[in-house]
């Protein structure tokens, strides 16, 4: 993991100056976007697959029993005598164990044949998750999994975790006592064992080194050691475990794209080709539980489903190709991530002022509330997705409540259109023409209110499709044409056979 | 290419049990190359559990199944599979053309991804079927039997051999069912060995040359004209069979 941050850092250093650099990752905004940006890259990707396997709930699932993978590692890293960290891989392993075994448990219920799919989803990880929360509680007293970090993380603070690289005046330094530098002093070495005072003629001194030891660079440099300024780059670890999950998701969707799009679709035909359906799910089940380690820091185990499920929801609105969603879904998450860090300090799309508002709404409710906006970033990470998809549902061109609602009306009055033409075109010319087909009663024979009737009687007026004579709607020779085109074209969709004498 | 005469599918003492309870029990099933099969028998006789047990697709109690004279994993390429319509998602984001593609993607293996000539097979099956039109189409502006005849393009450009399909004349239009059957003669004439599991009696005679008869256990099997007899339809379901005029039968347990 070091040396693939140093490699990216140098290759970075080429374009910046590490003081550039460095101030760029010590903005928290900076670090929390780039992070959450990451995580919504990987979390649209793998969600995508996830809501149309209908499988969205699993990520949710997951990610709450990975925290039992995550404090099976630690105890088997204190165990060891290892130090705790998050891009440990054991941490990875315990991860993937754990997302591998709430599945494998999950269809071990619903096999069972006693248990439905969603209730067997709904014993498997609170069991998971409970036997987590105890071993937390029992075996872990020192590690950060504190309450508000497991519900909404801490992606604010990723930019203070960092791994320090330095590239020029690197020598770390060793102080002995022979050293210049070296902080002498004489101590007495038995007073306290005879309890007699320094000045006593009894007493044996010995010299002892205050600021002996290895210093790195940077303590070198801030203890004053150094003359030269080492140059240093503080690199957040979130971004680089991100960035390597991210590496990892993008790769394999991209790989695999055709085995995934196959075994989602239709996973009887890909087992009946030779392909491995069963394995596929593995593996994107592990990558699920993996992005959950990564993304626990960051946003906590709550709000990760958000990134798995809402931007694939909206994408699904927007497009009807599955390459359409994959482009689609990690962009509107990587917008919810962007903007989401805005809407924490108070700007709506980094546009809209909240606090002003909350201005509003105090001004003309006379409420009392705070006008100051500062709130949790991954929360308004979720909230900021969540506005997303409100508005592509409401507005998207293809399935938006909108384009639905008008396209739904559209055919209610060519429905009603049809009605009156086929009624118009059955009586027209038969002895009850005068009395079916007279304009002022017409509603009668509908049960229709007379305005509706009226309504769809000027519309097919205007479309030249019926004329009135002496108080009759009768068809034109457009009209006549139109109903023989419906008629025909009712005839071939449904395709109403020829009866046959020998079906009873 | 296999040997004509030769037999296409060969079912040893196939059981298959869900639960201890057996769905299908110790079937022996022979089909000679080139035949047109239908197998019938009433709801719950083991229709689709045989073909899918036949291709591996669910666990087996016992039996073996050769096709060709192989087992399925080295006969697989031999192997065409039409599934029950309802068997997938039909609001899932794909074109009509990408799901026929994917008939071909067992011939690609895993990581080769589809190309120009794929393309070309895949328009072309759609063709046989009648939907060139309808190839950018979202799956889901499908009506049944447009579905029923996208699924069976996507096993025509597979092919194959031997083709198993799950009752494509499912609930589809007469339009549909013309042109399956058209399809299904097409293929009987070029030496391909079909089987369908069938529902409407009527149309057996007049579509399929071999028949098995199944409930649980097979009937009865073989050519048509010997084994479409009102005495093997009764054993079948069980008395609920009525001869009609002219000689047509009707199942009425369906």
């Amino acid at each position: 993991m070091m040396g693939l941050e140093r490699a990216l850092i140098e290759l970075l250093l080429h374009f910046v100056t590490h003081d550039a650099l460095n101030a760029f990752l010590r903005s928290p905004q900076h670090t929390a976007s780039l992070v959450g940006c990451l995580i919504a890259v990987c979390g649209a990707l793998l969600g995508t697959f996830l809501l149309l396997r209908g499988m969205s709930l699993t990520s949710d699932a997951i990610s709450h029993t990975v925290l039992l993978g995550i404090v099976l590692a630690f105890m088997l890293m204190t165990g060891a005598g290892l130090e705790g960290d998050t891009a440990s891989p054991w941490l990875i392993l315990g991860a993937a164990a754990a997302g591998v075994g709430t599945v494998v448990l999950t269809e071990a219920l619903h096999r069972s044949g006693l248990v439905r799919q969603d209730a067997a989803l709904g014993l498997a990880f609170p069991l998971l998750f409970a036997i987590a929360v105890i071993l937390v509680s029992r075996f872990v007293d020192d590690v950060h999994l504190d309450d508000d970090a497991v519900l909404v993380g801490e992606i604010g603070l990723a930019w203070a975790n960092t791994n320090s690289h330095c590239f020029a005046n690197c020598e770390s330094l060793r102080i002995t006592p022979e050293h210049p530098a070296a902080q002498q002093t004489r101590q007495c070495a038995n007073c306290r064992e005879l309890n007699i005072s320094p000045r006593d003629e009894r007493a044996e001194f010995r010299e002892v080194c205050g600021n002996c030891g290895v210093y790195t660079p940077a303590q070198a440099w801030s203890a004053g050691l150094l003359d030269e300024v080492p140059t240093l780059v503080f690199f957040p670890k979130s971004i680089t475990v991100m960035l390597v999950l991210t590496a990892l998701t993008v790769g394999f969707v991209a790989v695999f794209y055709k085995e995934l799009k196959l075994t989602t679709f239709d996973a009887a035909l890909a087992k009946s080709l030779g392909f491995r359906p069963a394995a596929l799910t593995y593996a994107l089940m592990i990558l699920v539980s993996l992005v959950a380690v990564g993304a626990f820091d960051a946003v906590g185990s709550i709000l990760v489903i958000a990134f798995f499920i809402i931007p694939p929801a909206a994408a699904y609105l927007l497009t009807d190709r599955l390459s359409g969603m994959l482009l689609l879904s990690p962009i509107i998450g990587g917008a919810g991530a962007f903007f989401g860090y805005d809407l924490a300090r108070g700007w709506l799309f980094g546009m809209l002022p909240v606090a002003e508002g909350i201005a509003a709404l105090n001004a003309v409710f006379g409420l009392q509330l705070r006008e100051v906006w500062d709130s949790s970033i991954s929360a308004s990470v979720v909230l900021t997705m969540f506005v997303i998809f409100v508005l592509v549902w409401i507005l998207s061109p293809r399935y938006g409540l909108v384009v639905s609602a008008v396209r739904r009306a559209n055919s209610r009055r060519r429905f009603d259109d049809q009605v009156v033409l086929a009624h118009i075109h059955n009586h027209q010319g038969t002895p009850s023409h005068a009395i079916e087909l007279r304009a002022a009663t017409l509603h009668q024979h509908f049960r229709w209110t007379p305005q509706k009737m009226n309504r769809v009687l000027m519309r097919l007026r205007a479309l030249g499709f019926v004329s009135l004579e002496a108080g009759s709607a009768i068809l034109t020779q457009r009209g006549d044409a139109h109903v023989h085109a419906f008629r025909k074209q009712l005839l071939v969709a449904h395709n109403i056979p020829d009866i046959d004498p020998t079906q009873p | 290419m296999p040997e004509p005469g030769e037999l296409a599918l060969a079912i040893d003492d196939l059981t298959v049990a869900y639960d201890q309870k057996p769905a299908i029990w110790d079937i022996d099933l022979e089909v000679p190359q080139g035949a047109l099969m239908a197998i019938v028998g009433p709801n719950g006789a083991g229709k689709s559990t045989l073909i899918k047990a036949a291709l591996n697709l669910i666990p087996r109690a016992a039996g073996s199944a050769l096709f060709h004279g192989k087992p399925y994993e080295a006969a697989r390429h031999l192997v065409g599979y039409v599934p029950q319509r309802g068997s997938v998602d039909w609001d899932f984001p794909t074109s009509v053309l990408d799901v026929v593609t994917m008939g071909l993607y067992g011939k690609l293996g895993w990581l080769r991804r589809p190309g120009r000539r794929e393309r070309a097979k895949a328009l072309a099956a759609l063709e046989q079927v009648g939907l060139l039109d309808y190839a950018g189409r979202q799956i889901s502006q499908l009506s049944g039997g447009q579905q029923q005849r996208t699924f069976l393009a996507r096993a025509l450009v597979q092919d194959a051999q031997i083709y198993f399909m799950d009752e494509p004349f499912a609930a589809v239009d007469a339009t549909t069912e013309a042109a399956i059957v058209n399809i299904l003669r097409e293929l009987n004439k070029r030496g391909r060995t079909v089987l369908v599991v069938h529902h409407d009696l009527q149309t057996v005679p007049e579509y399929f040359d071999w028949l098995t008869l199944l409930n649980v256990e097979v009937v009865a099997s073989g050519p048509t004209c010997r084994v479409f007899t009102l005495d093997n339809l009764q054993k079948t379901y069980g008395g609920r069979v009525t001869s009609l005029h002219g000689g047509q039968v009707l199942a009425a347990g369906g």
